[in-house]
């Protein structure tokens, strides 16, 4: 039995790392308390989306755990993403089609397409559709967030040499 | 409250061990997608004890008779399951209504019935499967209908540190329509759902369960109108009659999400389609 030791060690990002928490502190709060500001706080209650990270390949809501919920476990945010210099192809296609209007919601819509492509063969738009059906953006209307999340995926297909994820939630 | 304490188990028998040297006030966390929103409204008590971590809940097995799903299996997880499209057709077609993909990620099947609440989507597909929900408390084991473990709205009768193992499911030939009604087509909670799993043989009713969800003070079993089906055609005037039953069955309030005008209109809506969309 593990008693609360109220440290927490995950793997963030591809690097093991520790930090200092306490048992009513949600991961969202320790990621945007140790600088990942990436992800966003929104509704706080599982509802919009904005605070999604991939944990153990599957995206969760971080304003829906507590920290030490993740020890032991592989958390990607929105930060291992691309940058502004070498963006990744889902952030240079929502870029391209003008989908980022205030971009609150991106760094969740792009952290649910990416555990969308990363475990999906062959996505039709039904199921993509499905994947990021918790991901609310009150700007665009949606429209041009599906036309880059379509061409992303085209794209991803169109390139078979490039495929085998890594992390994928099989 | 919050938590002050939050221990995490690696296994059943650790768990039970470490019961007694644990504050009295506590409570279990699994997917967390329900506690953690309570927790804000001071509905926690200070000691949460993590049980994501047990092995022994995320359990399937399956027997010549019956199907066994561990509590602690998430809904994506079950959805993903050839076995759970075979034998719960029903918990396969709630599946995509089950909140969004995240919470689905989250959340288990546990829970959804630990939580006591009558919308409870996994919960009313499973009640239409005829399944039975298996408690443990230490070494003892108990089971019970799923239908007689909801008491009254946030009320179950999970005792003092009792915990959900699993459900078990028999295996039984049906055919299943699941017919949910929330504020848009997917990611709400139900106005009212209606859950219909049936065995037909040569185009009879050979067997019928309904369950309905938001129209109760717990998840509901239409019984009158299941009865009313048997070794009956599913023709339009018989489907009318029995939705008509179920309707007259239901008892729902007006709250935030609906009013109980109209969800008693809609009972007999989605009971009629989910009637007519039954696989023949």
């Amino acid at each position: 039995m593990k008693t609360a030791v109220n440290t927490v060690s995950f793997t963030l990002n591809g690097e093991k790392k520790t930090f200092s928490t306490r048992p009513d502190e949600k991961l969202l709060d320790l990621l945007r308390r140790e600088g990942y500001k990436g992800t966003k706080y929104g509704c706080g209650q599982g509802t919009c989306g904005a605070c999604t990270v991939i944990m153990d390949g599957r995206a969760v809501y971080a304003c829906l755990l507590y920290a030490m919920q993740a020890e032991g476990r592989k958390v990607r945010t929105i930060e291992s993403m691309g940058t502004h210099d070498k963006p990744a192809p889902i952030q240079q296609e929502l870029v391209a089609a003008g989908a980022v209007q205030c971009g609150y919601c991106i760094p969740g819509i792009i952290m649910s397409a990416t555990a969308l492509m990363e475990a999906e063969k062959d996505i039709t738009d039904e199921v993509a559709r499905e994947y990021m059906d918790g991901n609310l953006c009150r700007c665009t209307g949606y429209e041009k967030i599906w036309v880059a999340l379509r061409k992303t995926i085209d794209r991803a297909a169109a390139e078979p040499a490039k495929k085998a994820p890594k992390g994928g939630k099989k | 409250m919050r938590p002050d304490l939050l221990v995490k188990p690696s296994s059943l028998a650790g768990l039970w061990k470490a019961l007694p040297s644990l504050p009295r006030d506590r409570r279990y966390l699994a997917g967390g997608t329900d506690l953690m929103i309570a927790a804000g409204h001071g509905h926690a008590g200070d000691c949460w004890i993590d049980i994501s971590g047990l092995k022994e809940l995320k359990a399937f097995r399956e027997t010549s008779s019956s199907v066994f799903i561990g509590a602690g299996l998430t809904i994506a997880e079950l959805a993903e399951m050839t076995a759970v499209k075979k034998w719960l057709p029903a918990l396969a077609l709630c599946a995509p209504h089950y909140a969004s993909p995240s919470l689905r990620n989250m959340a288990t099947i546990g829970g959804n019935a630990a939580n006591g609440s009558p919308c409870a989507d996994g919960v009313c597909a499973l009640l239409s499967e005829k399944a039975e929900i298996v408690l443990g408390l230490k070494g003892a084991k108990r089971k019970m209908p799923l239908h007689s473990f909801f008491l009254a709205p946030k009320r179950t009768a999970l005792k003092k540190d009792e915990l959900i193992l699993g459900f078990e499911v028999p295996k039984w030939r049906h055919v299943s329509a699941y017919e949910k009604l929330g504020p848009r087509s997917y990611f709400g909670i139900s106005k009212v759902t209606v859950c219909v799993s049936a065995e037909l043989s040569a185009g009879l009713v050979k067997e019928a369960v309904i369950a309905c969800a938001s129209v109760a003070p717990v998840p509901l079993l239409a019984r009158k109108a299941a009865e009313f089906l048997y070794g009956r055609r599913l023709d339009e005037g018989t489907i009318s009659e029995a939705a008509a039953l179920a309707q007259s069955e239901t008892s729902p309030i007006t709250d935030t999400r609906s009013e109980a005008a109209y969800r008693k209109a809609m009972v007999r809506v989605l009971a009629v389609r989910a009637l007519s969309k039954l696989p023949a």
